[in-house]
Parts: structure tokens; sequence; C-alpha cells
């Protein structure tokens, strides 16, 4: 329906819009106009392609075909940014939210500084807005740490809080209370009300009733058809959404007989998320586990399978099993075929085949004759569509990878087959075919246990349904009783039961400021300066020449180079990445620097030096940035061809020391004020500088946030190919001061120094507490971490003790540090 | 507005698309990685005979075959940390504990060279443990378990040998240069050395899992696959292909310095990558990783025999580098399709 039929400009319209990925055609020739003021829901199944058309609305998914509108402008390239300046702004099902950033800083990203400083302070106004979406984190709290049902409140407020033209809700019920649900309907009136468009995605029907004024219907990626919401029965909607009657979809069920023997047998399994839970198995049954997402069924399956640990007892054909046991007498398939089940860049057969290789190999060598043989075998049955068995698994469709997961699952002979939400993301065709395996296979003996969200989906292909609420079996039905409508009303009443997720401040209780601090990006500061603190006493107790202050002179001068080097590695390590090169770059600076700062160079000479290695190390910093950003090199690769080369250039313009520095100059750089070397208060001033921009400027923020999680950056709007790019432009410009420094004690152009920076500089980073995941860092770490690593070398000297214990305690800090780090982070991570 | 229900045909799966290439190459049971680099070093090869027969001369090949084969059994144990996504930047001390424990433990006496090669091997055992343990149980980063750990090999090495070299036993030089039909010893170690890993690799129940751990470990957790041990395995295994690479090095070379690993590090990985393994985990190709390694060591040669400066080796070596990931990772129609479109997109590292 053209736009202009209508009184009122869409405030979005979608016309058209295709979009495919590999063999799978997600959207095809959808269109959709939303109007100011106005609620519209968009329903459909799993995998009916709701969330990629969001996608394509609020710029994240570029689409093949189709012509996006914004109040009646058509925009020929809509990005995330440019989404979010036309006035769009989307919840998305999984938050966009940064990990290690702090809610407030989380919220910062999202919303313009502008729109935070309406009178008062940013801080009372971002409290402000929390509370009126219902959340009750404190904004000091790292996002990390919060639920799922807090995270997803916070999308909500960065959204709200955007004011937007277009607010897309992406099914932002499914965490939430009961509360939270009514204050978040709230919200969207108030919007409505303000004259905003609201997309409301959702497979709830109920909740379209509640607040929608019309309703697109999705299915297999095309409309099926588009009403207002009063004009429309649940009966003519719900044959929009599954397209054909109930029972063509499902095989004809097999009740198992009365004398079946039972299977499995689990009475009060206990463990993370699912308490007490008892359960049996008979042979020839498929027994559907039922529940709102996250309520416990999902880990209990796990536990069937032995892969989470549980206390309880599980019986298999009647005799108690446990722990490796377990794992090889069942058959488990996630839910999250791509990050759980397939191995990605491997062959159907490799992927079909790995958990049944010790049966299709002779003395542990895999029998290739036999393997291609069950592999072909098992294919065929499943009738899985693949030109080969040696095509690659990630080529086939959603529905025929589900099909290689069965196909290894089935080839392992398991006593019991366990599937996780087993049609999800899978096209209705497949789903049938599914459905008839699973039939299939428990009628050939093999019980089945399916976890699904969707009713309809059990009551059409389970025997029996046992339904959990919050980790408990509250109510189990047989036969007749599983319909969709006793699941629901089973599900349901339990849910009014559910307990609303309560803020982290419930959880820490007292101490937490402690806590808080322990967790926190300086708790490796404070514990490296403590350990500075306690090894210098120690030396000082047995030399007391140790701060004689030429000897602190010396140190501080030394750990300034390798700070201002390690600085620049913090830089990149932020991102996620690692800059292998930055040792020979700073080597190669230094021989550049021997051509033209020796004795009688004039002001221009120096200049032209001084620019030249500017050149050069930014140059260096934007290949790196260029191969890892747009080459699909690794940073590893990239930085690793970059270190090769830069020696390389160092030997050939050097292959011997020569060029020295002239004094005047080396003397300029390393001129003191006490014993205090100038360029270490010039290594302070950059680290507080930079710490505070990593804290307090977009370019910090935006830094963290690609390296925290660089999906939810990019869908913020981040610059994320720049922000990277400009990490590794940074580093080298950090290098080339610390190279500077370096030059002044080296006092000659030599190829072969510098190389050692590099390692040197990772050490520094680690034992500053950044992650190498990235997001996590801290500048002022670094610097104690260089200062440490300096401090061992040197005090080793003073105690006496070989070049031996150099080595020893440099390894040591550092495995130490990365394992403290490591765990603390671990254990934060689980508290909550 | 009434509801309009559109066409009720669902769509049917889509069928497959052919394997192409990569289909075509599994089937015939070799990978990517190995063409090219075979292809690349056959060139080489061409190249040197063309610009510098020097450069292939007996006593030339008889100079570089035995570091070759040295570097071929290190990229050996890379290759197998790189396919658990890992990076082991423990390779100088390991081999340097290797070398001066069979230089310093004997002293010149070839009596005591096989207590000091199992002790050796021990100490290559108890490092690649470490590693292995640490990445696999504590969940750290291989890159940084790695450094620290190689800190302490060289504490140990420097606690042995006071940081001076030690002239080798006569049974070792024996043991790694002397010749059968034609070729040093080294090389044949190598080659029996890539032959058993290749195969426990690509044809053992344990190493086809290993690869499937490397390619998504979660995955193979939820399949029932033991992923801490083989996590673990690929350190241990490692480390002892450095052990017996630094003995080897250690007949190679008369008077071995305490830091005769300190150049294998680049190089080794160099020729994972060269050798088409990616960096991310998952396949690899022992082999060829291992004719990477030759490609690596010719072209030093080459540079070598040309008389030009030897620094030109390492350009050469970084060009070939780049040009070798470029050819793995590049997703070439993509990049085609962008410069048609003007607009950058993400690269997917």
């Amino acid at each position: 329906m053209p736009a202009t039929t209508r009184t009122t400009t869409p405030a979005l319209s979608l016309a058209g819009v295709t979009k495919t990925y590999g063999a799978v055609r997600a959207l095809t020739d959808v269109s959709l106009d939303v109007l100011p003021g106005r609620v519209h829901a968009l329903l459909g199944e799993n995998g009916a392609g709701k969330s990629t058309l969001m996608g394509v609305a609020s710029g994240s998914v570029q689409p093949d075909h189709g012509d996006i509108s914004v109040d009646g402008e058509q925009v020929p390239v809509l990005t995330a940014d440019a989404a979010t300046r036309l006035g769009i702004a989307i919840v998305h099902q999984h938050p966009a939210v940064l990990p290690d950033m702090t809610v407030a800083e989380n919220i910062r990203v999202a919303v313009p500084a502008g729109r935070m400083s309406t009178g008062g302070s940013t801080r009372a106004w971002m409290a402000d807005l929390l509370r009126t979406v219902g959340s009750t984190v404190r904004l000091h709290d790292r996002v990390d740490g919060l639920g799922v049902a807090q995270k997803q409140l916070l999308e909500v407020a960065k959204a709200v809080a955007l004011e937007p033209k277009v607010l897309i809700l992406d099914e932002p019920t499914a965490p939430l209370g009961a509360d939270q649900t009514e204050m978040l309907f709230e919200q969207v009136r108030k919007a409505t009300a303000r004259g905003c468009a609201v997309v409301y995605i959702t497979h709830r029907m109920a909740e379209v009733r509640r607040i929608a004024d019309e309703v697109t219907v999705l299915r297999d990626g095309s409309v099926r058809g588009t009403s207002r919401v009063a004009d429309i029965d649940d009966d003519a909607l719900l044959r929009m959404i599954i397209g054909r009657e109930l029972a063509a979809a499902f095989p004809a069920k097999h009740p198992p007989s009365d004398d079946a023997p039972e299977v499995l047998d689990v009475t009060g399994l206990s463990g993370e998320g699912f308490h007490d839970a008892s359960m049996s198995v008979r042979r020839g049954e498929i027994v559907g586990l039922a529940g709102i997402v996250g309520n416990g069924q999902s880990e209990f399956l796990r536990a069937l399978a032995g892969l989470v640990r549980s206390t309880g007892r599980i019986t298999l054909d009647g005799r108690p099993i446990a722990g490796r046991a377990l794992v090889d007498a069942t058959a488990y398939m996630p839910a999250d075929r791509h990050a759980e089940a397939l191995m990605t860049t491997m062959s159907v057969r490799e992927n079909a085949a790995v958990s049944a290789l010790p049966a299709l190999a002779t003395a542990g060598v895999v029998d290739r004759v036999r393997e291609r043989a069950a592999v072909d075998e098992e294919v065929r049955r499943l009738a899985v569509k693949t030109a080969s068995i040696d095509t690659d698994v990630m080529a086939l469709s959603g529905g025929n990878q589900q099909k290689v997961v069965l196909a290894r699952a089935l080839l392992a002979g398991p006593k019991i087959l366990l599937a996780d939400e087993p049609t999800q993301g899978v096209d209705v065709g497949a789903r049938a075919e599914i459905y008839q395996i699973m039939r299939d296979v428990a009628a050939s003996g093999v019980p089945v246990v399916v976890v699904s969200s969707d009713a309809k989906e059990l009551e059409g292909l389970c025997d029996r349904v046992v339904v959990f609420s919050r980790g408990h079996v509250v109510g189990e039905l047989d036969g007749d009783e599983v319909t969709e409508e006793n699941i629901t009303s089973t599900v349901v009443g339990a849910v009014t039961l559910r307990r609303q997720e309560s803020g982290p401040a419930a959880e820490s209780g007292g101490g937490s400021r402690l806590r808080r601090l322990a967790k926190g990006d300086y708790a490796p500061s404070v514990v490296l300066a403590l350990v500075i603190l306690a090894l210098g006493a120690y030396t000082f107790a047995h030399n007391t020449r140790y701060l004689a202050p030429f000897n602190v002179s010396s140190v501080l001068a030394l750990l300034s180079a390798l700070a201002f080097i390690s600085m620049g590695q913090t830089v990149v390590i932020m991102t996620g990445g690692i800059d292998l090169s930055l040792g020979p770059l700073a080597g190669l600076l230094v021989v550049i620097a021997s051509f033209f700062l020796v004795d009688g160079a004039t002001a221009g000479t120096i200049v032209l030096a001084l620019v030249i290695m500017i050149v050069v190390a930014a140059a260096s910093g934007l290949l790196n940035g260029v191969l890892v950003r747009y080459g699909g090199f690794t940073s590893v690769a990239a930085t690793l061809t970059l270190y090769i080369g830069l020696q390389g250039v160092s030997l050939l313009l050097r292959p011997f020391q020569a060029g020295f520095i002239s004094t005047g100059i080396t003397d300029l750089i390393t001129a003191t004020t006490g014993s205090v070397p100038l360029a270490f208060i010039a290594a302070v001033v950059v680290a507080v500088g930079l710490e505070l921009a990593l804290r307090l400027t977009p370019w910090g923020r935006g830094l963290r946030a690609v390296g925290s999680h660089e999906d939810s950056a990019r869908r913020l709007g981040v610059k994320v190919n720049r922000a990277h790019v400009l990490a590794y432009v940074v580093a080298g410009l950090l290098t080339f001061l610390g190279a500077l420094l370096l030059m002044a004690q080296i006092g000659v152009g030599d190829a072969t120094q510098g190389v050692s920076y590099t390692l040197s500089s990772i050490t520094a980073v680690v034992l500053g507490g950044a992650s190498l995941l990235g997001g996590r860092g801290s500048f002022i770490g670094t610097l104690l971490g260089a200062a440490l690593i300096q401090q061992v070398l040197n005090a080793t000297t003073f105690l006496d003790l070989g070049q031996s214990w150099q080595y020893f305690f440099q390894g040591f800090l550092i495995l130490v540090a990365a394992a403290v780090y490591t765990q603390a982070r671990l254990r934060s991570r689980r508290a909550t | 507005m009434p509801a309009t229900a559109a066409d009720p045909s669902p769509i049917a799966g889509p069928s497959a698309v052919t394997g192409g290439i990569g289909g075509l190459l599994r089937s015939g049971r070799a990978s990517r990685g190995l063409v090219t680099i075979l292809g690349a070093t056959i060139l080489l090869f061409l190249v040197s005979l063309v610009a510098q027969p020097d450069s292939l001369s007996r006593s030339s090949l008889q100079g570089m075959l035995p570091f070759a084969a040295v570097l071929a059994v290190i990229a050996l144990g890379q290759t197998l940390v790189v396919q658990q996504a890992g990076i082991d930047l423990s390779v100088p001390g390991t081999v340097s504990l290797a070398v001066v424990l069979v230089t310093h433990v004997p002293d010149g006496d070839s009596g005591k060279l096989l207590p000091a090669v199992l002790l050796a091997l021990l100490a290559g055992l108890l490092a690649g443990l470490l590693n292995g343990l640490v990445v696999s149980r504590l969940g750290m980063p291989a890159i940084v378990t790695s450094l620290g750990t190689n800190a302490l090999l060289y504490a140990v090495v420097l606690g042995v040998s006071g940081g001076s070299p030690t002239s080798t036993t006569d049974a070792m030089r024996t043991i790694a240069t002397g010749a059968l039909l034609g070729l040093p010893h080294a090389v044949w170690f190598a080659a029996l050395l890539t032959a058993g890993t290749g195969f426990l690799v690509k044809r053992s129940v344990a190493g086809r899992r290993f690869e499937a751990v490397g390619d998504n470990p979660v995955a193979a957790g939820l399949a029932g696959l033991r992923v801490k041990r083989h996590q673990l395995a690929a350190y241990v295994w490692a480390s002892l292909l450095y052990t017996v690479a630094g003995i080897l090095l250690a007949g190679i070379v008369t008077t071995p310095s305490a830091f005769q690993g300190d150049s294998q590090l680049l190089p080794s990985v160099a020729a994972v990558v060269l050798g088409g393994t990616s960096l991310l985990g998952g396949k690899g190709s022992a082999v060829a990783s291992v004719v990477a390694a030759l490609f690596l060591s010719q072209l030093n040669q080459l540079v070598l025999t040309l008389g030009v400066n030897p620094a030109t080796g390492n350009i050469v070596q970084a060009l070939a580098l780049a040009a070798g990931v470029a050819i793995y990772t590049i997703d070439w129609p993509a990049v085609r399709a962008r410069l048609r479109r003007g607009r950058p997109r993400s690269a997917v590292a």
C-alpha cells in the first residue's frame, strides 16, 4: 500500500525489502508503514524475519534491495549512525550494552551530551531516566554484573532518552516481570502521546491486543497480512502466523504402551538454574520441557546430558549414571546452532562424524571408508540437502544445518536424545521433517526430550510435557492434556509467581564500596603500587644505595621509555587487538634519528627528523590498522608482518651501530629536576591525560566500547573501523615519544635495540590489569606495570641476584598477575 | 482494512551450494594452504635456480637444510598451538633450554648425552604442562601465559648456563649432521615428526577431535568432547617438538649460545601463517607449515647467496607473509563488490 493513499505521512516506511544470507532468504519483498503516534505490532514465529527487518530499519543490517523512507524522505543508505540522527531508536532483543562499562557510561555512549544537560547535573538526569523505566541499578554499576532484565531496562532507558521519532522494541518483555512490563507499556503510551511511531515486535498475541493499533504478520520472511488490531480476531492472526493447519505439520503421535520400560529416571536433580527437579522418560516417548526462556529447563537438559554439574540421582536403564558415562550415553543438541553446535570451518562430514569417531575407528585411527559410508547413509536418511558430504557446513540452510547436528547426535548411537529448541531459525518445510525424524527416533527406541518455548510445537510433537518455572517443575501434562492452552496456562499460572529480578544492590550487601573497588579497573593499580612499595622497601633494607638520587633518576628515565611504548600497547589492547610491531618501530625511529640528530644538526634538520619520525610512526600504525580492519588480518598476523618488515628496514639502514646522537639533544631529553627526569614527569602527565580521556571523552568511550562488545558498539553508532585504525595510529605516536627517550639512552643508531620492547610492553599492560579481550584497562595501571618491570630489573642487582632472577621475577609476576586478574573477573561474572 | 493473507506456500529449504574449490580440495585430501605454499616453494626454487644457482649448490643446501629442519619441527609445534586459537611465545625459552641442557650437562662428554637429552625432554614436558594447564584450566590467554613461561624458562637457562655458551658433544654433532641417503639426519628427524604429527592430527580419532575443539570449543564440549584435554595436549606436544628442535640445533651449531632459540619464534609463527592455518584456530595443515618453513629458509639462503644486505631477507619475508595472509583471509569477491559500491564494510578478522 503506497504512502500517498494515507492522510498522514508514515514516520517510517519500508518498501520491497529483500535480504539474503548465503543460501538463506531472510526477507522477501517486505513493505511496512508505521504512522506517527501509533503502535504497530510485528508478529511472527521465531525465524520469521522480524529481527532482520528491524535491523534493516535501524541501519544495522543492509538490505539487498528495497527503499527506506523516514518522514516521507527516502534514505539511500541507512547506517546505524544515520538512523540515530534521523530519530530512529531501537531496543534490541539482545541488549546492545557494553559489558565492561558502567551504566552511566553506557548511557553516555548512546545519548548525545546535549540531551542530558537540560539544567541540573547529568548524573541526576540519568538517575531520573532509570527510575522512569523502572530500573533499580546504580549509575556506577558495571553492566557486566547486571541481570538480563536490568540490561533490558537499561536498553529501554537509552532508547526513551533519545525521544525518538520512531521507537523499535524487539521482544522487550521477554525477561521482564509483571510490574516492569507495566512500566514499559506506560513508556510506550507516553511515547505515542508525543507523536512517536512505535514498532512493537513480539510473538505474544495478548500483548498485541493490549498495546498495538496495527499489526503486520511475517512468516518465512514475507508479509502475510496487515490489519488494524480491532479488525481481526485471534484465529485469523494465528492462521497468518502458522500458515497451515496445525495437524499437517506434525507427525502422528505414538504414545508408548503402559508397560513400556522406563529409560531415564531423574530424582531431585539440582544445579545452577534448576532445583529439585524430577521426571522420567519411557521407551518410545517424546517428552517436552515447557517454560518461558530462562526458567531452568535448558540448564536441566544440559544436566541430563552430563554437561553441567548437578546433584541428585539420574538412572539410565535402571542403573545410576553420572559424569563421563552420562555424557557418552546421551546426545545433546544445543539451541544456538552457530555458536554452540557447528564447527563452522568444517564440512558436513566432519561435523556429523565428530561424536561417533571412536566407533568408526580401528585402533584409534579413523577408517575413512566406514566414516564416509556412515555419514552418507545418515545424511540420506535425514534428507539433508547438500551437494556432497564434503560441502562446507555453513553453505547449508538453517534447517539443513540443524539436520547435520541431528545426524551427529544420532550417529553417536545415544540411549536418549536431548534437544534444546531444535527448530529455532529453521524454515517451515525443514521443521516438519525434523518433527518426523524425532518421532521416528522415538519409535526406534531412543526416547527424545525436547526443550521448546513454543507451546504449539510441544502440543504437536510431545507425548508428555513437563512444565518448568523458576527452576522448579510446576506441572506435568500427559496424553490428551498436552494442548497449547494447557501448556500456556500452566506456564502463565506459574509466571505470576515469578520473582522480579532484584537490582544488584540487594546482591552485594554490605562493604560494597570495597567490593566495587576490587572489581574496578583500578584494583590492579592499587595492588601494583603496593608491590612496588614493598619491593622498594625490601631492597632499601638490604642496600641503602638503592635510593641514591643517581639510581632513582636512572630507573625513572629507563621506565619512562617503556611506559610510553606500553601506553601505546594499551590503546591497541583496549580494542581487543595486540601490536607486536611497536618494539621494532621504536628501534626504526631511533635508527632514523641517528641519520639526522647528530652533532652539528641545524634546527631545520632537527624539525625535519622529528617530522619524518612522526610520519613513519603514524604510517606504521595506519598500515597495521588497515590490514586488520580492511584486509581481514588478525592483529597478530598484521603486526607480525610489520614487525619483520620494520626490523628489516632498520637493518637495511644501519647494518652496524653508527650515527651518534648529538649530546646537546640527549642532554635536553634526559634533563632532570632534582633527581626526577623531566621525561618521567611527561610520562606521568601523558598517562593521567590519557586516563581522563579514556573515561571522559567520546574517543575514550568509543575505544572501550569497541573493545568491550564490537557489535553493540556498531549498533550504538560508534565508528568501529575508525576507532580500531585510530588506536593503531595512536599507538605508533606514543611509541614515537618512547623512541625519543630510547634514542637519548642508547645514543647511537642501532637496529637491534628496541625489538625487546614489544614483549616488555605487553608485560607492562598485563601487569597493569588490562584485559587482552579488550574493553578494560588503565593507563595508570600500565605506567605502574612498566615501573614494576624496570624496578625488578634494577632491584635484583642491588640484591646481588643474578640475571636468572630477573627473568624469574618477570615470568612469575606476569603469570601470577594474569591468573589473579582472570580469576577475579571470572568470579565477579559468576557471582551475578 | 481486512487482513490480506498472502501466498501461503512456504519457502522450500534452499538447495545447498556446492563446496566449490574448498570442497574439491578437501575430498582430494590437500588443504588450500598446502597447495598454495607448495606452489610458492616450487616457484622460489625455480627463481633461485635462475637468479642464483649457487643458492642450490650442494654445500649451500647442506648448510640450509639442517636449519630448515629445525624451523620445520618448531613450526609443527606452533601449528598445534595455533590450531587451538593460541600462540606460543615460549618457543625461545624452550628451544634455548634444550640447547643448554644438552651442551652444558655433558660438557663435551658424549657419554652423558643420553641423560642430558632425557632431562631436556622432561623440561620440555614440564614447560608444556605449565602452558597447557594454565591456558586450559585457568582460561588465561595463551599469549600472556607463554610470555610468562618463556621468562621462567630463561631463568632456568641462565641458571644452568650462566649465559655462556659451551661446545656441543661429538655424539650430538654426529646425530644431527650425519647424512643418510645424502640428506642430513636432521631432515630425516623433521620428516618423521611431520609424518607422525600429520597422521595423528588428520587420521586419528584424537586428532580429528583436536581440530574440532580448535574450531569451536563450546560446540565441541557440548558434543561431548574433552575440550581441556585436547587443549592441554596441544601445548605439551608442541613443547616436546620445540625441545627436539633445540636438541637438534645443539648438534648443528658447534658452539650454540644460551639464546639460540630467540631467532626461532617469529619465523615459526610466520611459517604457520604462510601454511594457511588460521590464527583463529581450527583446521590446520602440519605439512603446509613444514613446507612454509622450507620456503622461509630457502628465501634466507637465496638472499644470503645473492650477497645483498641480509636485511633484505626480512623485508622479503614480511612481503611474503603479507601476501600469504592476504591470499587466505581477504574475501576477494567482497572486496570487488565493495570497490564497486564504494562503501567500506567491516572486515572479518
